[in-house]
Parts: C-alpha cells; sequence; structure tokens
C-alpha cells in the first residue's frame, strides 16, 4: 500500500487498525496452523520413510521370487501360472481431514489371497509360484500403502508452503505496510492538529484583544 | 499292429532310448557351465542338439526367451519322436504319462482366452510335448471361446473331467479346481495302463511314490500357507498314504508331531530322511520348501534309474530317458535363467536335479 493513497482521516485511522488487529489475529492463527501440520508432517514423514523403506524391500524381494521363479520353474510356467489371476485388485478411495487439508485414504481389497484362492492349481506347480505370487501381494499391497502416505505427505507439504506464504505476506508486507499507513496517519492528524493549534493561536494573537 | 508285443519290441525300444540316453549332456558338463558366462553358456547350447531349434525360432524370439523356448520344443519334437517309435501298448502307456503337458497346455489355452489374451501371447507358453499336438493346439487357439475349445477335446482322454468341472470353472473364473481333478484323473489312468505292460506293476509302484511326493508336497505348501480345514480335494488318491489319513495328518499343528505321524505312514527310505532333515531344520517356508522339493524330485528320478537299470527292457528305460530329457532342458534352462539372473553358481546349483 502506498503512503499517497492512504487518506490521513480519522476514519480510516479506525479502519486501518480494524485491519491491523484482524491481521495479527489471522497470522496467529495461520502461524499455529503452519507449525500444527508441520508436526503432522514429521509424522507423516516417518511413516513415509517406513514405507518406502517395506517398499523397496518388498520390491527387492519381489525381483528374486521372480528371478528364482523364472529360474527354477522357467519363463513359461510362470506365465502360464500368471494367466490364472482372473481377479484384479480394488481400490477405494475415501478422503479425511488433517487440519483443513483433504488427504486421502486408500483402501485396497483382494490384493492378498490365500493359496487356494489364487487361481492356479496345486497339483500343477510348486512352492517357487507361492512364493513369488506371496511377494508379489505383498509388493502391492506395499504400493497401495506407499502411495496413501505419499500423498498425504505432497498435500501436507503443499499445504504448509502456501500457509507458510501466507504467514510471511502477513508478518513481512501487509501487517508492517498497515503499521506504517496507521502511524503515517497517526504523524498526519497530530501535524494536522498540530497546525491547526498553531493557527489558532496566530489568529489569537492578531486579533485586538 | 497287435495289443501285445513280444521281448523283442521292448528289446529294439529299450536299446534305441538307451542310445539316445548316452547323448544327454553329461553331468561335468553342468558343472562346468555353472562358472561360465552366458555368451559361451549359449554357444555351448547351440553346438548340441538344440541348435535346430534355436535357428528355427531365430527370428520370432531373443535372448534369453529364445533360449527357453528353444529348449521347450526340441523336448516337445523329442517326446513327439519317441511316441512314433513305441510300438501300441507303450506308446499307450507313454502317451498317459506324457498326458500332463496335455493337461498344462489345454488349461493355459482356457486362462489365456478367458482372460481375452492374443492367440499369439498364449501360444508362446505352450510345449506340445504331449498327445495334443501343434496342429491341434493352433486350431483350438483360433475358437473364440473357451466353451468352444472344451467342445472340440471331445475325444481327448480327460474330457469327461473337463466337460464335467468346466462349466463351474468358466463360472466363477478359476481354473484351480480344474486343474487338480485333471491331474487327479491322470495319476489314475497312468494307473490303469500300466497294468498292460511289461514292468507295469513295479511302475504301480513308481506312480504310487509320485502321488505320495506329491501329496507330501501338497501338503508341505498347505502347511506353510496357513490353510486348514478340508484339503482333500488337494491330494491325489492311489497313493501309499490315504486321502483322509492325510487330511488328519493335516490337521496336526505342531511341526515335529507332523513330521513323527508322517514318518509312520511312509515306508520309502528316502523320504524319511528327508522328513528327518526338515525336523532338524525346523522350518517348513521360502527356501526350505523349495530344497524339499528338489529333494523329492531327486528321490524320483533316483528310484527311476534303479528301475530302468533292475528291468532294463521294460517301460522303465523308455520313462527314464523321457524324464531324463525333461531333466536335461529344465537344467539348462536352469542355469541361463540363474545367469541371467545374477545367481551365483552354488545358488544355481542348488536348483539343479542332478
Amino acid at each position: 500500500m502506498a503512503l499517497r493513497d492512504v487518506k490521513p482521516t480519522r476514519s480510516e485511522l479506525i479502519s486501518i487498525k480494524r485491519r491491523i488487529a484482524l491481521s495479527e489475529r489471522g497470522y496467529n492463527i495461520l502461524k499455529m496452523k503452519r507449525d500444527g501440520l508441520i508436526l503432522e508432517f514429521f509424522k507423516v514423514l516417518q511413516q513415509a520413510k517406513e514405507s518406502r523403506g517395506a517398499l523397496q524391500e518388498r520390491y527387492e524381494r519381489a525381483m528374486k521370487a521372480i528371478a528364482l521363479a523364472n529360474t527354477v520353474e522357467g519363463a513359461i510356467a510362470v506365465k502360464a501360472a500368471a494367466f490364472s489371476v482372473r481377479d484384479t485388485p480394488e481400490i477405494a478411495v475415501r478422503s479425511r481431514n488433517i487440519m483443513g487439508v483433504v488427504v486421502p485414504e486408500i483402501e485396497s481389497s483382494s490384493v492378498k489371497k490365500s493359496l487356494v484362492d489364487r487361481g492356479y492349481g496345486l497339483l500343477g506347480t510348486s512352492s517357487v509360484i507361492d512364493e513369488t505370487a506371496d511377494a508379489f501381494e505383498d509388493l502391492l499391497e506395499a504400493i497401495v500403502e506407499a502411495a496413501e502416505i505419499e500423498t498425504t505427505m505432497k498435500r501436507l507439504l503443499d499445504e504448509i508452503e502456501t500457509t507458510k506464504r501466507r504467514v510471511n505476506a502477513l508478518e513481512f508486507k501487509v501487517i508492517p505496510e498497515l503499521t506504517e499507513a496507521r502511524d503515517f496517519i497517526k504523524m498526519r492528524l497530530d501535524e494536522m492538529e498540530r497546525e491547526e493549534l498553531f493557527r489558532l493561536k496566530k489568529i489569537k494573537a492578531r486579533s485586538p484583544s | 499292429m497287435p495289443a501285445m508285443i513280444g521281448p523283442s519290441h521292448y528289446i529294439y525300444v529299450c536299446t534305441r532310448l538307451r542310445a539316445r540316453k548316452a547323448k544327454l549332456i553329461p553331468r561335468d558338463e553342468y558343472i562346468r557351465m555353472l562358472n561360465m558366462g552366458l555368451p559361451e553358456i549359449t554357444r555351448l547350447i547351440q553346438e548340441t542338439t538344440y541348435k535346430r531349434e534355436i535357428d528355427e525360432l531365430s527370428t520370432s524370439f531373443s535372448g534369453i526367451d529364445l533360449i527357453e523356448v528353444s529348449l521347450s520344443w526340441n523336448l516337445a519334437k523329442e517326446y513327439q519322436t519317441i511316441l512314433k517309435i513305441l510300438p501300441r501298448p507303450l506308446q499307450h502307456l507313454t502317451s498317459s504319462y506324457l498326458r500332463r503337458w496335455d493337461i498344462q497346455n489345454v488349461l493355459t489355452i482356457l486362462r489365456g482366452k478367458d482372460q481375452g489374451l492374443p492367440a499369439g501371447r498364449i501360444k508362446e507358453v505352450l510345449v506340445p510335448a504331449g498327445e495334443l499336438d501343434r496342429a491341434l493346439q493352433d486350431r483350438l487357439l483360433m475358437e473364440d471361446t473357451s466353451a468352444k475349445i472344451v467342445e472340440m477335446l471331445k475325444g481327448w482322454r480327460l474330457y469327461p473331467v473337463l466337460s464335467r468341472e468346466f462349466a463351474e470353472a468358466e463360472e466363477s473364473g478359476r481354473f484351480a479346481r480344474l486343474e487338480n481333478e485333471l491331474y487327479k484323473k491322470f495319476y489314475a489312468d497312468v494307473v490303469a495302463d500300466a497294468r498292460a505292460v511289461r514292468g507295469g506293476r513295479a511302475f504301480i509302484d513308481y506312480v504310487q511314490l509320485e502321488i505320495d511326493i506329491r501329496n507330501l508336497q501338497s501338503l508341505f505348501r498347505l502347511r506353510a500357507a496357513g490353510e486348514k480345514g478340508d484339503l482333500r480335494e488337494f491330494m491325489i488318491p492311489g497313493g501309499s498314504v490315504s486321502v483322509e489319513e492325510l487330511q488328519r495328518l493335516s490337521a496336526i499343528e505342531d511341526l515335529d508331531e507332523f513330521i513323527d505321524a508322517m514318518k509312520t505312514q511312509v515306508t520309502e527310505r528316502p523320504l524319511l530322511a528327508l522328513l528327518d532333515d526338515l525336523k532338524q531344520q525346523g522350518s517348513l517356508k521360502g527356501r526350505s520348501l523349495q530344497e524339499t522339493e528338489i529333494v523329492l524330485t531327486r528321490i524320483k528320478l533316483a528310484q527311476m534309474e534303479r528301475m530302468s537299470k533292475a528291468h532294463p527292457f521294460s517301460i522303465w528305460p523308455i520313462l527314464a530317458y523321457l524324464e531324463l530329457k525333461k531333466y536335461e532342458v529344465f537344467k539348462l534352462r536352469t542355469i541361463t535363467r540363474g545367469k541371467e539372473a545374477n545367481l551365483s553358481p552354488e545358488c544355481i546349483r542348488s536348483y539343479l536335479v542332478m
């Protein structure tokens, strides 16, 4: 706000004072929100680290299992066993609220199956196929979990960034400018008052007593 | 050709197959391969009987897939050649024994069609080593629906089981029960056909051992997966341990108790030794389960070798050759795939059935 646009009137001063009070209240609330979001973020970050670790570990296990299955059973048998899987895993996405931030809650179904529900027969396959199917089911579950946590983390980060920008704008731009305007109006009003007083004194001095 | 065959037929066929057996890759060669790089192994394979298939398929496949498909095609071709040189009763039993490949192929076609996969992709996974030859498989692949494929298999020996179980499998989208039932019928047919040939009685004992091993394997897998309840559906009847007894054994929670109970049921010495090993390991999961399966396969092959020496002019040398050829292909595949996956020679060796 440029000072030249400020009207040095008493009503403007009252209005600016009100705006300063509102901005300071908003600033305090936003600062608390930012701090709260950062706390939540660190909690989610810990979960994200764990889920990333689990994802990495399960990915390595799955890759090792498929390499072993290809080695022991052959890629042909592995592909033939893979043809048995008809059910595709379903994912239900709901939402929940963390301090005003809408984050997804992902629930997956029919990912982990029992040995008898996988679709391939027990008599035409070997345990290496079970091990591989198990490893990939675990990997898929880890992917779904990591997707939920990492999306939450991303949204929290976006919100923290926005809130931080707002807090900074209030702290370093809006409130200082309003304070400056208030001080300017105050100074101008005081000056006008002094001028008025001086004028009155002059008038009084000129007038015949 | 008459239904009954004389000793000369056995001598002729067994001698021919013994000559083929001598041409199989010796054990030392696999040990050498374990220390070679993948290009060297590939070149070595190309210098053997697999060269023709590799040349034929090199336009459609490349890399490690070319090796694997070529090995499978060679196996299928070898089996078909052997079926042609066998006199009828032996051919009949051998066809029965090779029908497991047909089961695998038919199920792959049905599953592939059920999932709407293109015929080309399904064909890559077929190994026509059984009596359903490549031409018939191509015709099956041309059909639009699974129901029509089943109709086309009307003359197949396992058709009654297939048609009985197919409707439920198609409706539920799960072919596991159908697969299990087909394998059960397969074993029943092999036992029935074995009665008509020389050495058949001993062969029935072998099939019984195979059924026992398969049941034991299934029981271990179900146990490792924590499956409880009625498991009779997954057990093959006809082994030395009855299905009911296996069901009773499956209910035992404690591993030691389970192995002890199993030991009272099993009579074969190698199986008893394996059970002792398992008891010492104290685990039935992951690698130990896979190692157990390999040990079980070794037991099977050793028994087959022993019997083929004890009955030199019978069905044994034929089946022993078929199995040895199959495991030659499996070993080459294990080595090449293992090398591709950067597995250590020791690790690959532990998965070789030698």
